[in-house]
C-alpha cells in the first residue's frame, strides 16, 4: 500500500512540476508552484525528513508562493519591460538542457551510492548530548555547521536591503508596500481577527520545539510573518516606515545576536561560534529566539516591497 | 491498522489529485484557487493519517502549518486576483 502511495506522489510531483514550467499564464503558474510545494512537503514526510517537510510547507509553498503572487500583480501592465526581460527561446532551451543534465547527474549519483550510503548521522547523534538539544538537525545547523546558518541569517538582511534600495529617492524612509483599506466587515476582516492569535501561538511553538523535534526559527518566523501580513492586508496593522529604528533593529537582531554569541566563543570557549560545554543549549535558544523575530520581520518586508508611500 | 490508515490516506490523496485538474486547467482564477485549497485540505488529512500510521514525530506540526498557511494563501490569491490595495 505504501508503495502505491509513494508512486502516486512521485508521479503527481513530476506532473505538476512539468505543467508549472510549461503553462503560459503567470497566475496559473504560481498556483502550480504552490501545489508543487505542497506535494513536495508530502514527499519529504514520506522520506522521513519532517524538518525539510516543515520548511517546504512554510517557506517553499507558503512564503515563496505569496512573494511570487504579489510579484505577478506588480508585473501587470508592464508588458514591454516583461518582454525585454524574458529570455529568448534558444536561451530557454539552453537553460532546460543545463537543468536536465544537472538533474540527470544527481539522479545517477544517487542511484550509484554504495549500500549503506556513507553517512555522518551516527557521528552527529553521538555528540548531541554535549549540546543538550534533542533534534540532530538543530545540532548540525546551530553547532556543527553554525557558520553556514550564520551566513544564511545575514542573507536575509541583505535581501531586505536589496528590496529597499529599489525605492525612488523621494520615497526613502517611507512606508513599504501598497495601502490596504481597513476591512470593518466581511470574510477578510473575520479571518484577520481570528487567525493571528492561533497563528502566533503555533509560530512560537514551531520555533520553540525546534531544539528537540522538527521545527525551528525559519519555519516559526514564516508563520509569524504570515499572521502579520494577514493583519496588514486587512488594514488592521500599519507597517512602520523603513526609517523606523524599531523595524531596523527587528531585522538585524537575529544576525547580531548570532555574531555576538559567535564572538563570545573566543572568550568562553574554543573559538568563533563554539559553545562552552553545558551551556550550549541556552545560547542556541537565545540565537533561535532572536532569529525568529528577524526572519518574521524580513519576510513581512520582502512581501511588502520597497517603500512607496510617504509616512 | 497502519495499512488501513495508509489506504485511507491514499484515497484522500487521490480525491485531492482529481481536484488538481481544476487547479491546473481553470478556467477561472476562482476554480484554480478552490482546487488548490482542496489539495491543501486533502494534504492535511493525508498527513494526519500518515502521522497516525507511522508515528513519525512532527508530522502533525506539518499539518498544522499547512492549515494556517492554506487559509493565508487563499487570502493572498483573492488579493492578487482583484489587484493589491490602493496605490
Amino acid at each position: 500500500m505504501s508503495l502505491v502511495l509513494d508512486v502516486m506522489l512521485a508521479l503527481a510531483v513530476i506532473g505538476v512540476a512539468g505543467w508549472t514550467l510549461l503553462v503560459r499564464g503567470n497566475f496559473p503558474a504560481v498556483i502550480g508552484f504552490v501545489a508543487y510545494g505542497l506535494l513536495l512537503a508530502l514527499v519529504w514526510v514520506r522520506l522521513g525528513a519532517v524538518d525539510v517537510a516543515l520548511t517546504e510547507a512554510a517557506l517553499g509553498a507558503g512564503a515563496t508562493g505569496v512573494l511570487l503572487l504579489f510579484a505577478v500583480v506588480r508585473l501587470r501592465g508592464g508588458k514591454a519591460e516583461i518582454d525585454a526581460a524574458t529570455p529568448s527561446p534558444p536561451q530557454r532551451v539552453a537553460a532546460a538542457i543545463l537543468c536536465g543534465v544537472v538533474g540527470l547527474g544527481l539522479a545517477v549519483a544517487m542511484l550509484n551510492l554504495p549500500d549503506p550510503a556513507p553517512s555522518l548521522a551516527a557521528e552527529a547523534t553521538r555528540h548531541l548530548p554535549l549540546l543538550g538539544v534533542g533534534n540532530p538537525i538543530t545540532g548540525v545547523l546551530m553547532a556543527y555547521r553554525g557558520l553556514d546558518t550564520l551566513l544564511e541569517a545575514v542573507v536575509l538582511v541583505f535581501a531586505v536591503l536589496a528590496i529597499w534600495s529599489m525605492a525612488p529617492d523621494r520615497r526613502w524612509g517611507a512606508i513599504p508596500g501598497p495601502l490596504f483599506p481597513v476591512q470593518s466587515s466581511g470574510p477578510l476582516s473575520l479571518l484577520a481577527r481570528v487567525l493571528p492569535p492561533i497563528g502566533i501561538v503555533v509560530g512560537i511553538h514551531i520555533a520553540w520545539v525546534g531544539a528537540d523535534a522538527p521545527g525551528g526559527k525559519f519555519q516559526g518566523g514564516t508563520i509569524l510573518a504570515a499572521m502579520g501580513i494577514l493583519a496588514w492586508v486587512a488594514g488592521l496593522w500599519r507597517l512602520p516606515p523603513v526609517a523606523s529604528r524599531g523595524l531596523r533593529w527587528a531585522v538585524v537582531a537575529g544576525p547580531l545576536v548570532f555574531i555576538g554569541v559567535g564572538l563570545l566563543g573566543f572568550v568562553i570557549a574554543d573559538g568563533f561560534l563554539s559553545y562552552p560545554p553545558g551551556f550550549a543549549k541556552p545560547l542556541i535558544l537565545l540565537i533561535e529566539a532572536a532569529m525568529t523575530l528577524s526572519v518574521a520581520a524580513a519576510i513581512v518586508l520582502m512581501v511588502a516591497g520597497p517603500p512607496e508611500r510617504p509616512a | 491498522m497502519a495499512e488501513a490508515l495508509l489506504l485511507a490516506a491514499g484515497l484522500i490523496f487521490l480525491a485531492a489529485l482529481a481536484g488538481l485538474y481544476r487547479a491546473l486547467r481553470g478556467p477561472g482564477a476562482a476554480d484554480r484557487m478552490m482546487a488548490a485549497q482542496l489539495l491543501c485540505s486533502g494534504g492535511i488529512a493525508a498527513l494526519l493519517l500518515l502521522a497516525a500510521a507511522t508515528g513519525l514525530a512532527g508530522v502533525v506540526d506539518v499539518a498544522l502549518v499547512l492549515a494556517l498557511l492554506g487559509a493565508f494563501a487563499s487570502v493572498a490569491f483573492v488579493l492578487a486576483a482583484r489587484g493589491l490595495g490602493q496605490r
